[in-house]
Protein backbone atom coordinates (compact mmCIF):
# COMPACT_ATOMS: atom_id res chain seq x y z
CA UNK A 1 0.00 0.00 0.00
CA UNK A 2 2.80 2.32 1.00
CA UNK A 3 4.58 1.47 -2.25
CA UNK A 4 1.41 2.14 -4.27
CA UNK A 5 0.90 5.55 -2.61
CA UNK A 6 4.52 6.45 -3.13
CA UNK A 7 4.30 5.41 -6.82
CA UNK A 8 1.14 7.46 -7.28
CA UNK A 9 2.85 10.41 -5.63
CA UNK A 10 5.82 10.18 -8.01
CA UNK A 11 3.45 9.75 -10.96
CA UNK A 12 1.58 12.90 -9.91
CA UNK A 13 4.82 14.84 -9.50
CA UNK A 14 6.05 13.66 -12.89
CA UNK A 15 2.82 14.56 -14.65
CA UNK A 16 2.46 18.01 -13.03
CA UNK A 17 4.84 19.82 -15.42
CA UNK A 18 3.10 18.15 -18.38
CA UNK A 19 -0.29 19.41 -17.22
CA UNK A 20 1.13 22.90 -16.67
CA UNK A 21 2.80 22.85 -20.09
CA UNK A 22 -0.44 21.78 -21.76
CA UNK A 23 -2.28 24.58 -20.03
CA UNK A 24 0.30 27.13 -21.21
CA UNK A 25 0.02 25.71 -24.74
CA UNK A 26 -3.75 26.05 -24.52
CA UNK A 27 -3.40 29.70 -23.56
CA UNK A 28 -1.06 30.35 -26.47
CA UNK A 29 -3.45 28.60 -28.89
CA UNK A 30 -6.48 30.50 -27.58
CA UNK A 31 -4.61 33.80 -27.77
CA UNK A 32 -3.53 33.03 -31.31
CA UNK A 33 -7.11 32.10 -32.29
CA UNK A 34 -8.60 35.21 -30.74
CA UNK A 35 -6.01 37.47 -32.39
CA UNK A 36 -6.84 35.81 -35.71
CA UNK A 37 -10.51 36.57 -35.17
CA UNK A 38 -9.92 40.18 -34.08
CA UNK A 39 -7.54 40.64 -37.01
CA UNK A 40 -10.56 40.75 -39.31
CA UNK A 41 -11.82 43.82 -37.45
CA UNK A 42 -8.35 45.33 -37.47
CA UNK A 43 -8.59 45.43 -41.27
CA UNK A 44 -11.63 47.61 -40.73
CA UNK A 45 -9.68 50.13 -38.67
CA UNK A 46 -10.22 48.64 -35.21
CA UNK A 47 -7.29 48.78 -32.79
CA UNK A 48 -6.71 45.72 -30.65
CA UNK A 49 -6.09 46.40 -26.96
CA UNK A 50 -3.06 44.69 -25.48
CA UNK A 51 -4.94 43.40 -22.41
CA UNK A 52 -6.34 39.86 -22.29
CA UNK A 53 -8.70 38.03 -19.98
CA UNK A 54 -8.31 34.29 -19.46
CA UNK A 55 -11.15 32.59 -17.57
CA UNK A 56 -13.42 29.56 -17.58
CA UNK A 57 -17.05 29.41 -18.58
CA UNK A 58 -19.77 26.77 -18.74
CA UNK A 59 -23.46 26.56 -19.54
CA UNK A 60 -24.48 27.19 -15.94
CA UNK A 61 -21.58 29.40 -14.92
CA UNK A 62 -20.95 32.06 -17.55
CA UNK A 63 -18.06 34.46 -16.91
CA UNK A 64 -18.62 38.23 -16.76
CA UNK A 65 -16.16 41.13 -16.81
CA UNK A 66 -16.70 44.87 -16.29
CA UNK A 67 -15.63 47.27 -19.04
CA UNK A 68 -15.78 51.06 -19.32
CA UNK A 69 -16.70 52.22 -22.80
CA UNK A 70 -16.99 55.59 -24.54
CA UNK A 71 -19.92 56.70 -26.64
CA UNK A 72 -18.75 57.57 -30.14
CA UNK A 73 -16.35 54.61 -30.22
CA UNK A 74 -17.26 51.28 -31.80
CA UNK A 75 -16.14 48.07 -30.09
CA UNK A 76 -15.68 44.40 -30.95
CA UNK A 77 -15.27 41.89 -28.12
CA UNK A 78 -13.70 38.65 -29.32
CA UNK A 79 -13.22 35.35 -27.49
CA UNK A 80 -11.64 32.03 -28.41
CA UNK A 81 -12.10 28.91 -26.33
CA UNK A 82 -10.10 25.72 -26.11
CA UNK A 83 -10.34 23.50 -29.22
CA UNK A 84 -13.11 21.38 -27.64
CA UNK A 85 -15.29 24.38 -26.68
CA UNK A 86 -18.67 24.67 -28.38
CA UNK A 87 -21.37 27.31 -28.54
CA UNK A 88 -19.23 30.14 -27.23
CA UNK A 89 -21.26 33.35 -27.07
CA UNK A 90 -20.64 36.95 -26.01
CA UNK A 91 -23.46 39.10 -24.63
CA UNK A 92 -23.13 42.75 -23.61
CA UNK A 93 -25.19 44.39 -20.84
CA UNK A 94 -25.53 48.02 -19.76
CA UNK A 95 -24.74 49.25 -16.24
CA UNK A 96 -28.22 48.26 -15.05
CA UNK A 97 -27.70 44.71 -16.31
CA UNK A 98 -30.00 44.97 -19.33
CA UNK A 99 -28.79 43.28 -22.52
CA UNK A 100 -27.89 45.76 -25.25
CA UNK A 101 -28.34 45.28 -28.95
CA UNK A 102 -25.08 44.03 -30.43
CA UNK A 103 -23.79 42.39 -33.58
CA UNK A 104 -23.02 38.76 -32.72
CA UNK A 105 -20.67 36.37 -34.45
CA UNK A 106 -20.18 32.76 -33.46
CA UNK A 107 -18.32 29.85 -34.98
CA UNK A 108 -17.50 26.68 -33.00
CA UNK A 109 -14.98 27.72 -30.35
CA UNK A 110 -14.90 31.40 -31.30
CA UNK A 111 -17.31 34.27 -30.67
CA UNK A 112 -17.41 38.02 -31.14
CA UNK A 113 -19.85 40.81 -30.45
CA UNK A 114 -19.83 44.29 -31.97
CA UNK A 115 -21.28 47.25 -30.11
CA UNK A 116 -21.42 51.05 -30.33
CA UNK A 117 -22.55 52.54 -27.00
CA UNK A 118 -24.89 55.53 -26.95
CA UNK A 119 -23.73 56.50 -23.48
CA UNK A 120 -20.25 56.37 -21.94
CA UNK A 121 -19.88 54.32 -18.80
CA UNK A 122 -19.89 50.84 -17.34
CA UNK A 123 -20.95 47.77 -19.32
CA UNK A 124 -20.77 44.04 -18.60
CA UNK A 125 -19.39 41.54 -21.10
CA UNK A 126 -20.48 37.97 -20.54
CA UNK A 127 -18.94 34.89 -22.16
CA UNK A 128 -21.14 31.81 -22.07
CA UNK A 129 -20.77 28.35 -23.50
CA UNK A 130 -23.06 25.50 -24.52
CA UNK A 131 -20.82 23.03 -22.64
CA UNK A 132 -21.88 21.86 -19.21
CA UNK A 133 -18.20 21.25 -18.35
CA UNK A 134 -16.10 24.37 -17.66
CA UNK A 135 -14.09 25.41 -20.69
CA UNK A 136 -11.25 27.94 -20.85
CA UNK A 137 -11.34 30.99 -23.09
CA UNK A 138 -9.35 34.12 -23.87
CA UNK A 139 -11.08 37.47 -24.44
CA UNK A 140 -9.71 40.64 -26.00
CA UNK A 141 -11.35 43.73 -27.38
CA UNK A 142 -10.76 46.21 -30.13
CA UNK A 143 -12.08 49.72 -30.71
CA UNK A 144 -12.21 52.48 -33.27
CA UNK B 1 -17.28 51.88 -71.48
CA UNK B 2 -17.09 48.18 -72.40
CA UNK B 3 -13.97 47.84 -70.27
CA UNK B 4 -15.67 49.55 -67.37
CA UNK B 5 -18.70 47.19 -67.59
CA UNK B 6 -16.35 44.19 -67.76
CA UNK B 7 -14.42 45.44 -64.70
CA UNK B 8 -17.62 46.02 -62.72
CA UNK B 9 -18.86 42.49 -63.56
CA UNK B 10 -15.56 40.95 -62.47
CA UNK B 11 -15.56 43.02 -59.27
CA UNK B 12 -19.08 41.86 -58.45
CA UNK B 13 -18.07 38.20 -58.98
CA UNK B 14 -14.96 38.68 -56.84
CA UNK B 15 -16.91 40.33 -54.03
CA UNK B 16 -19.74 37.77 -53.96
CA UNK B 17 -18.00 35.09 -51.85
CA UNK B 18 -16.85 37.72 -49.32
CA UNK B 19 -20.36 39.14 -48.97
CA UNK B 20 -21.97 35.72 -48.71
CA UNK B 21 -19.34 34.64 -46.18
CA UNK B 22 -20.22 37.57 -43.95
CA UNK B 23 -23.92 36.85 -44.38
CA UNK B 24 -23.36 33.33 -43.06
CA UNK B 25 -21.45 34.60 -40.07
CA UNK B 26 -23.74 37.48 -39.24
CA UNK B 27 -26.65 36.05 -37.33
CA UNK B 28 -28.35 39.40 -36.76
CA UNK B 29 -28.65 41.46 -33.61
CA UNK B 30 -28.82 39.78 -30.22
CA UNK B 31 -32.42 38.75 -29.56
CA UNK B 32 -34.17 40.76 -26.86
CA UNK B 33 -35.05 37.46 -25.14
CA UNK B 34 -31.70 37.48 -23.28
CA UNK B 35 -32.37 37.71 -19.55
CA UNK B 36 -31.00 40.75 -17.69
CA UNK B 37 -28.20 40.22 -15.20
CA UNK B 38 -29.29 39.89 -11.58
CA UNK B 39 -27.74 42.21 -9.01
CA UNK B 40 -25.85 39.18 -7.68
CA UNK B 41 -24.43 38.45 -11.15
CA UNK B 42 -23.37 42.08 -11.53
CA UNK B 43 -21.66 41.95 -8.13
CA UNK B 44 -19.80 38.79 -9.15
CA UNK B 45 -18.49 40.31 -12.40
CA UNK B 46 -14.70 40.41 -12.38
CA UNK B 47 -12.52 43.46 -12.95
CA UNK B 48 -9.23 43.12 -14.79
CA UNK B 49 -7.07 46.23 -14.97
CA UNK B 50 -6.03 45.57 -18.59
CA UNK B 51 -9.68 45.17 -19.70
CA UNK B 52 -11.76 47.21 -17.22
CA UNK B 53 -9.66 50.39 -17.32
CA UNK B 54 -9.66 52.03 -20.77
CA UNK B 55 -6.38 53.41 -22.07
CA UNK B 56 -5.99 57.16 -22.50
CA UNK B 57 -5.71 56.36 -26.25
CA UNK B 58 -9.21 54.91 -26.21
CA UNK B 59 -10.54 58.03 -24.49
CA UNK B 60 -8.73 60.25 -27.00
CA UNK B 61 -10.07 58.23 -29.95
CA UNK B 62 -13.62 59.07 -28.83
CA UNK B 63 -12.65 62.76 -28.64
CA UNK B 64 -11.27 62.64 -32.19
CA UNK B 65 -14.79 61.94 -33.46
CA UNK B 66 -15.88 65.41 -32.37
CA UNK B 67 -13.58 67.18 -34.85
CA UNK B 68 -9.87 67.83 -35.09
CA UNK B 69 -8.69 68.76 -31.58
CA UNK B 70 -5.48 70.73 -31.15
CA UNK B 71 -3.62 67.97 -29.32
CA UNK B 72 -0.31 69.84 -29.40
CA UNK B 73 -1.88 72.56 -27.24
CA UNK B 74 -2.03 69.99 -24.43
CA UNK B 75 1.71 69.27 -24.34
CA UNK B 76 3.34 70.24 -21.06
CA UNK B 77 6.93 71.26 -20.33
CA UNK B 78 9.28 68.33 -19.59
CA UNK B 79 8.23 66.87 -16.28
CA UNK B 80 10.52 66.26 -13.32
CA UNK B 81 11.60 62.65 -13.10
CA UNK B 82 13.44 62.79 -9.79
CA UNK B 83 11.07 60.85 -7.60
CA UNK B 84 10.32 61.75 -4.01
CA UNK B 85 8.80 58.33 -3.27
CA UNK B 86 7.98 55.14 -5.18
CA UNK B 87 4.29 56.03 -5.00
CA UNK B 88 4.98 59.41 -6.57
CA UNK B 89 7.11 57.82 -9.30
CA UNK B 90 4.34 55.33 -10.15
CA UNK B 91 1.74 58.10 -10.39
CA UNK B 92 4.13 60.19 -12.49
CA UNK B 93 4.82 57.23 -14.79
CA UNK B 94 1.07 56.99 -15.45
CA UNK B 95 0.89 60.67 -16.40
CA UNK B 96 3.93 60.30 -18.68
CA UNK B 97 2.40 57.34 -20.52
CA UNK B 98 -0.73 59.47 -21.07
CA UNK B 99 1.60 62.18 -22.46
CA UNK B 100 2.82 59.59 -24.95
CA UNK B 101 -0.73 59.08 -26.26
CA UNK B 102 -1.16 62.87 -26.60
CA UNK B 103 2.04 63.09 -28.66
CA UNK B 104 0.79 60.24 -30.86
CA UNK B 105 -2.55 62.01 -31.39
CA UNK B 106 -0.63 65.18 -32.26
CA UNK B 107 1.57 63.05 -34.57
CA UNK B 108 4.71 64.63 -33.13
CA UNK B 109 7.53 62.11 -33.49
CA UNK B 110 10.12 64.11 -31.52
CA UNK B 111 7.72 64.57 -28.61
CA UNK B 112 6.97 60.82 -28.62
CA UNK B 113 10.70 60.05 -28.47
CA UNK B 114 11.29 62.55 -25.64
CA UNK B 115 8.45 61.07 -23.61
CA UNK B 116 9.62 57.53 -24.36
CA UNK B 117 13.03 58.46 -22.94
CA UNK B 118 11.45 59.90 -19.77
CA UNK B 119 9.29 56.78 -19.35
CA UNK B 120 12.41 54.66 -19.57
CA UNK B 121 14.30 56.79 -17.02
CA UNK B 122 11.43 56.61 -14.58
CA UNK B 123 10.99 52.88 -15.18
CA UNK B 124 14.69 52.42 -14.30
CA UNK B 125 14.12 54.22 -11.00
CA UNK B 126 11.29 51.78 -10.29
CA UNK B 127 13.60 48.86 -11.24
CA UNK B 128 11.42 47.74 -14.14
CA UNK B 129 13.64 48.96 -16.96
CA UNK B 130 14.77 45.62 -18.46
CA UNK B 131 11.36 44.75 -19.80
CA UNK B 132 10.62 48.22 -21.15
CA UNK B 133 13.98 48.89 -22.83
CA UNK B 134 12.92 46.89 -25.89
CA UNK B 135 9.60 48.73 -25.98
CA UNK B 136 11.44 52.06 -25.72
CA UNK B 137 13.47 51.18 -28.82
CA UNK B 138 10.31 50.22 -30.76
CA UNK B 139 8.61 53.46 -29.72
CA UNK B 140 11.58 55.40 -31.05
CA UNK B 141 11.59 53.50 -34.36
CA UNK B 142 7.83 53.85 -34.85
CA UNK B 143 8.04 57.57 -34.01
CA UNK B 144 10.75 58.05 -36.64
CA UNK B 145 8.69 56.30 -39.30
CA UNK B 146 5.42 57.98 -38.26
CA UNK B 147 3.68 54.66 -37.57
CA UNK B 148 1.01 56.24 -35.34
CA UNK B 149 -1.33 53.22 -35.08
CA UNK B 150 1.53 50.94 -34.03
CA UNK B 151 2.66 53.59 -31.53
CA UNK B 152 -0.75 53.50 -29.86
CA UNK B 153 -0.44 49.75 -29.45
CA UNK B 154 3.18 49.99 -28.34
CA UNK B 155 2.30 52.52 -25.64
CA UNK B 156 -0.35 50.25 -24.20
CA UNK B 157 2.02 47.29 -24.40
CA UNK B 158 4.65 49.39 -22.56
CA UNK B 159 2.17 50.23 -19.83
CA UNK B 160 1.24 46.55 -19.47
CA UNK B 161 4.92 45.59 -19.48
CA UNK B 162 5.60 48.06 -16.65
CA UNK B 163 2.64 46.68 -14.67
CA UNK B 164 3.79 43.10 -15.27
CA UNK B 165 7.31 43.96 -14.12
CA UNK B 166 5.95 45.67 -11.00
CA UNK B 167 3.97 42.52 -10.30
CA UNK B 168 7.08 40.36 -10.73
CA UNK B 169 9.00 42.69 -8.39
CA UNK B 170 6.17 42.29 -5.86
CA UNK B 171 5.29 45.94 -6.30
CA UNK B 172 1.67 45.20 -7.25
CA UNK B 173 0.46 48.09 -5.10
CA UNK B 174 2.09 50.56 -7.46
CA UNK B 175 0.12 49.23 -10.48
CA UNK B 176 -3.04 51.00 -9.30
CA UNK B 177 -1.10 54.26 -9.02
CA UNK B 178 0.14 54.01 -12.64
CA UNK B 179 -3.49 53.65 -13.81
CA UNK B 180 -4.65 56.54 -11.62
CA UNK B 181 -1.86 58.83 -12.88
CA UNK B 182 -2.86 58.05 -16.47
CA UNK B 183 -6.53 58.73 -15.82
CA UNK B 184 -5.87 62.08 -14.09
CA UNK B 185 -3.62 63.33 -16.90
CA UNK B 186 -6.05 62.02 -19.56
CA UNK B 187 -8.92 63.87 -17.88
CA UNK B 188 -6.84 67.05 -17.69
CA UNK B 189 -6.13 66.88 -21.43
CA UNK B 190 -9.72 66.18 -22.51
CA UNK B 191 -11.13 68.92 -20.28
CA UNK B 192 -8.33 71.22 -21.47
CA UNK B 193 -9.46 70.74 -25.06
CA UNK B 194 -13.05 71.37 -23.96
CA UNK B 195 -12.10 74.58 -22.17
CA UNK B 196 -10.57 75.75 -25.48
CA UNK B 197 -13.52 74.70 -27.62
CA UNK B 198 -16.63 73.57 -25.75
CA UNK B 199 -18.68 70.81 -27.35
CA UNK B 200 -21.67 69.19 -25.60
CA UNK B 201 -21.00 65.90 -27.42
CA UNK B 202 -17.43 65.70 -26.13
CA UNK B 203 -18.46 66.92 -22.66
CA UNK B 204 -20.79 63.92 -22.37
CA UNK B 205 -17.76 61.62 -22.69
CA UNK B 206 -16.58 62.78 -19.27
CA UNK B 207 -19.24 60.63 -17.62
CA UNK B 208 -17.24 57.83 -15.92
CA UNK B 209 -18.70 57.24 -12.46
CA UNK B 210 -17.87 53.55 -12.25
CA UNK B 211 -14.34 53.91 -13.53
CA UNK B 212 -13.44 56.47 -10.85
CA UNK B 213 -15.25 54.33 -8.28
CA UNK B 214 -13.15 51.34 -9.38
CA UNK B 215 -9.88 53.31 -9.14
CA UNK B 216 -10.80 54.71 -5.72
CA UNK B 217 -11.74 51.26 -4.43
CA UNK B 218 -8.32 49.97 -5.59
CA UNK B 219 -6.68 52.89 -3.83
CA UNK B 220 -8.48 52.03 -0.61
CA UNK B 221 -7.13 48.47 -0.83
CA UNK B 222 -3.50 49.65 -0.86
CA UNK B 223 -1.33 48.94 2.20
CA UNK B 224 -1.46 51.62 4.85
CA UNK B 225 2.14 52.73 4.27
CA UNK B 226 1.23 53.72 0.69
CA UNK B 227 -2.17 55.14 1.59
CA UNK B 228 -0.42 57.36 4.13
CA UNK B 229 2.02 58.76 1.56
CA UNK B 230 1.37 62.52 1.55
CA UNK B 231 0.79 62.65 -2.21
CA UNK B 232 -1.45 59.55 -2.22
CA UNK B 233 -3.58 61.11 0.54
CA UNK B 234 -3.91 64.23 -1.59
CA UNK B 235 -4.73 62.22 -4.76
CA UNK B 236 -7.34 60.19 -2.89
CA UNK B 237 -9.02 63.35 -1.62
CA UNK B 238 -9.06 65.04 -5.01
CA UNK B 239 -10.26 61.87 -6.74
CA UNK B 240 -13.34 62.18 -4.54
CA UNK B 241 -13.91 65.70 -5.91
CA UNK B 242 -13.32 64.50 -9.48
CA UNK B 243 -15.62 61.51 -8.94
CA UNK B 244 -18.49 63.89 -8.14
CA UNK B 245 -17.82 65.88 -11.30
CA UNK B 246 -17.83 62.83 -13.61
CA UNK B 247 -20.76 61.09 -11.89
CA UNK B 248 -23.69 62.69 -13.66
CA UNK B 249 -26.80 61.07 -15.11
CA UNK B 250 -26.65 59.88 -18.75
CA UNK B 251 -28.97 62.69 -19.89
CA UNK B 252 -26.95 65.48 -18.25
CA UNK B 253 -24.44 67.44 -20.31
CA UNK B 254 -21.67 69.03 -18.20
CA UNK B 255 -21.64 72.81 -18.57
CA UNK B 256 -18.55 74.74 -19.64
CA UNK B 257 -18.19 75.87 -16.01
CA UNK B 258 -18.30 72.29 -14.71
CA UNK B 259 -15.70 71.26 -17.29
CA UNK B 260 -13.47 74.13 -16.18
CA UNK B 261 -13.68 73.06 -12.54
CA UNK B 262 -12.76 69.48 -13.47
CA UNK B 263 -9.87 70.74 -15.60
CA UNK B 264 -8.49 72.87 -12.78
CA UNK B 265 -8.66 69.98 -10.31
CA UNK B 266 -6.96 67.58 -12.74
CA UNK B 267 -4.31 70.15 -13.73
CA UNK B 268 -3.42 70.93 -10.10
CA UNK B 269 -3.18 67.25 -9.30
CA UNK B 270 -1.02 66.48 -12.36
CA UNK B 271 1.36 69.27 -11.34
CA UNK B 272 1.56 68.00 -7.76
CA UNK B 273 2.23 64.47 -9.02
CA UNK B 274 5.01 65.81 -11.22
CA UNK B 275 6.80 67.75 -8.49
CA UNK B 276 5.92 65.25 -5.76
CA UNK B 277 4.35 67.79 -3.45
Amino acid sequence: MKYLLSSLGWLWLASAPLVAAESADDEVAMRSDVLGLAGAFQNDGFKIRDGVWYAKTSKDHPATVEVNLYSGNAYWFSAAGSKSATGLKITIYDNAGHPVSSEPYGSENKAASGFSPDASGLYYVRVSSADSQPTSFCLIYSYK
Amino acid sequence: MRNLRKWLTLSAIALFPIASGWAEQDTGKNPPTVQPLSSEEMKQAVTIDAITVPTPGEFFKAIDKGGKPNWASQFRPPTQIDGTSRAQMALNLGTLIADGYIAVEAQDGQQVKNIGRDVLTLAKKLSVSDSVIARGKSISQFAESGAWDQLNEELEATQNEVKKALEENRDTDLITLVSIGGWIRGTQVVTGLLVQTYSPEVAKLLRQPDLVGYLRAKLDQLPQRIRQDKLVVRVNGELQTMAKLVSFSPDHVPTAEEVKTLNQTAATLTKEISIGK
